[in-house]
């Protein structure tokens, strides 16, 4: 039968098989990690880790970068079958980014699943704090970054707290009982609690 | 049992038994399907995204 999940090294080898949401997921990171680094947060957590819920956005924290370089990301995701919701006009979508507002990419002819593509600084604590310290998970031959998992779970608890966040952190409590540290927990919460 | 009880006891039983993934592919999977071809239809033709944008600034998620 076989385990949910397996630890290689420092990866978190989840059993399964790959979505369509995973490759929704896969073929926009394709793109963006040419251009940037990134870390993906919240519900897509839950989810890839067998939270039986649906969504419509996968959240993903990814530095503030120049306009020249947010130019030729827009135009490589453009090329590679995304639409930004915002504008076809990477001038305009960039005015969002400078001002730090999420903007939304979904697949051509799609409105959902959408990625909001959430711009942070190093000012914004708690969110740089966890993109620093990713955790990274694999999904077949989808390997990708999210946050260490006590972060992730005190996140949905503390700041987030709604229904479906709490059902979140639940499912993550229990199906990794034996990978999360207490003291992790301790290390983070007041990093965490800088959100509130 | 409470709904926060089941998402205890469907991540437990994950945790040991991985075919129970498959129902979890489904289910998404059936909500990726059903979203895309009601905003197909929704927006028919060429100015899909002008259409989805004035939705979007319908309910708000788009100023």
């Amino acid at each position: 039968m076989g385990a949910g999940y397996i630890i290689k090294g420092e990866v978190i080898i989840i059993n399964r098989e790959l979505t369509e949401l995973d490759r929704f997921v896969m073929d926009f990171l394709q793109v963006l990690k040419k251009h940037s680094d990134y870390l993906i947060v919240s519900g897509f957590v839950s989810i890839s880790t067998g939270r039986t819920r649906g969504t419509e956005d996968v959240d993903i924290l990814v530095p503030v970068m120049s306009k020249s370089q947010f130019t030729n990301l827009f135009a490589e995701l453009r090329e590679n079958g995304f639409w930004c919701y915002q504008s076809e006009n990477p001038d305009e979508v960039y005015d969002y980014i400078k001002e730090m507002v999420s903007v939304r990419f979904a697949r051509v002819k799609e409105m959902y699943p959408n990625i909001e593509f959430i711009p942070i600084t190093p000012a914004k604590k708690a969110k740089y704090f966890e993109f620093t310290h990713p955790q990274k998970m694999r999904v077949h031959n989808f390997e990708f970054k999210v946050p260490p998992i006590e972060f992730e779970i005190l996140y949905k608890e503390l700041v987030l707290a709604g229904d479906k966040d709490l059902k979140d952190a639940k499912h993550l409590r229990t199906i990794f009982s034996d990978l999360i540290k207490k003291e992790k927990f301790k290390e983070y919460e007041a990093v965490v609690r800088m959100e509130l | 049992m409470k709904e926060i009880d089941y998402v205890e006891l469907y991540a437990r039983e994950l945790k040991k038994n991985p075919a129970l993934f498959r129902q979890q592919k489904m289910l998404i999977e059936s909500q990726y399907n059903a979203s895309r071809s009601l905003f197909r239809n929704m927006f028919q033709g060429e100015d899909y995204n002008q259409k989805a944008r004035e939705y979007l600034r319908g309910i708000g998620l788009l100023k």
